[in-house]
């Protein structure tokens, strides 16, 4: 236990809260993606393109937000397993659709 | 009094942060643990509940895909943006407010936890301002009222769906906000953060599920089906 920190001033938090701050620039940088692609070019390619760019939001969220690399083993499982479960949920659903 | 660290802090508990270990957990490291996995599996379970609703907008997309392309553009996708970027910053500011925690700044935390509950408050005022301009286009199948798009019945599912989720979400939203209002009243008091440090922790993984479900609906429902 180390002895108590003084407040700092708004750069010095946010000196602690570097991977935040980058994690807060790319969520944002997605978000103009997407709506660029949806809004000026909507097509099926941009869809899919806005798909892969939201996985990697949900997965920034995830990574360095919700810290889940930094959670013990059993959490780890269970976000993993969640996530998992939702694919078998969407992947075979849309398969039965798209297959008919 | 035990005190317990994030696993992921790189420096050594300040003095005076700490969570009060309770008498069924050997030590404030397992009841730290609990905590986390019981926020957890309650959030898959929201995530397995709006799972369904994505789903249900996918099957609508692919069965009528021109009737859910013309709804989807009635949408305020530039509300729904700026509602994007809002949650964001909440984001931020929530991940300041448990940065403060750890460290044991007490002003910062609360400053933080208070823009979070701003931003969250703002959320809700440009979702309820976009409800009304939906109000106002008659794009409301729901109510007793003409809808716009009548001539396709098709549009009528997926707008009921719109406002299905988005008013979920904004459910979880106020709620959230509540809870965090309530949450900075108590830890106003000087000693909060010696025994309820890791509230502030798993108060922050709820906050950021909104958040990641919000660019989910944004994506699904506003921009793709377009």
């Amino acid at each position: 236990m180390s002895a108590p920190d003084t407040e700092p001033s708004l750069g010095g938090l946010l000196r602690h809260m570097r991977v935040a701050v980058a994690a807060f620039a790319a969520l944002l940088v997605g978000l103009g993606a997407i709506v660029v692609l949806g809004v000026v070019a909507p097509s099926s390619a941009s869809s899919v393109i806005m798909l892969v760019l939201l996985a990697a939001m949900v997965a920034t969220v995830l990574l360095f937000s919700m810290e889940v690399p930094q959670e013990p083993p059993l959490t780890r499982f269970f976000s993993g397993l969640g996530f998992a479960w939702v694919a078998i949920l969407v992947g075979m659903t849309l398969l039965d659709y798209f297959t008919r | 009094m035990t005190t317990a660290r994030r696993m992921s802090a790189s420096v050594a508990a300040p003095e005076g942060v700490g969570i009060e270990v309770a008498e069924q957990f050997a030590d404030a490291t397992q009841q730290r643990h609990a905590a986390q996995l019981g926020m957890w599996a309650w959030l898959l379970t929201e995530l397995l509940l709006f799972a369904g609703l994505f789903l249900c907008a996918a099957v609508l997309h692919v069965t009528h895909p021109a009737a859910v392309a013309r709804a989807a553009r009635h949408l305020k996708v530039w509300i729904g943006a700026a509602n994007t970027a809002v949650l964001i910053c909440s984001s931020l500011t929530m991940t300041g407010a448990i940065t403060a925690s750890r460290h044991g700044w007490r002003r910062w935390m609360l400053r933080c936890l208070l823009a979070t509950a701003a931003l969250g408050t703002l959320f809700l005022l440009l979702k309820g301002f976009e409800y009304y301009q939906d109000y106002l286009e008659h794009m409301t199948p729901f109510l007793d009222r003409p809808y716009a798009l009548a001539g396709e019945p098709a549009t009528r599912l997926y707008i009921d769906l719109y406002f299905l989720t988005t008013a979920l979400h904004a459910l979880h939203l106020t709620t959230g906000v509540a809870i965090l209002l309530g949450m900075t009243w108590i830890a106003r008091k000087p000693r909060f953060l010696h025994r309820h440090q890791n509230w502030i922790e798993v108060y922050g993984l709820y906050w950021h599920f909104i958040d990641l479900i919000w660019i989910m609906v944004f994506t699904l429902i506003y921009v793709v089906p377009r």
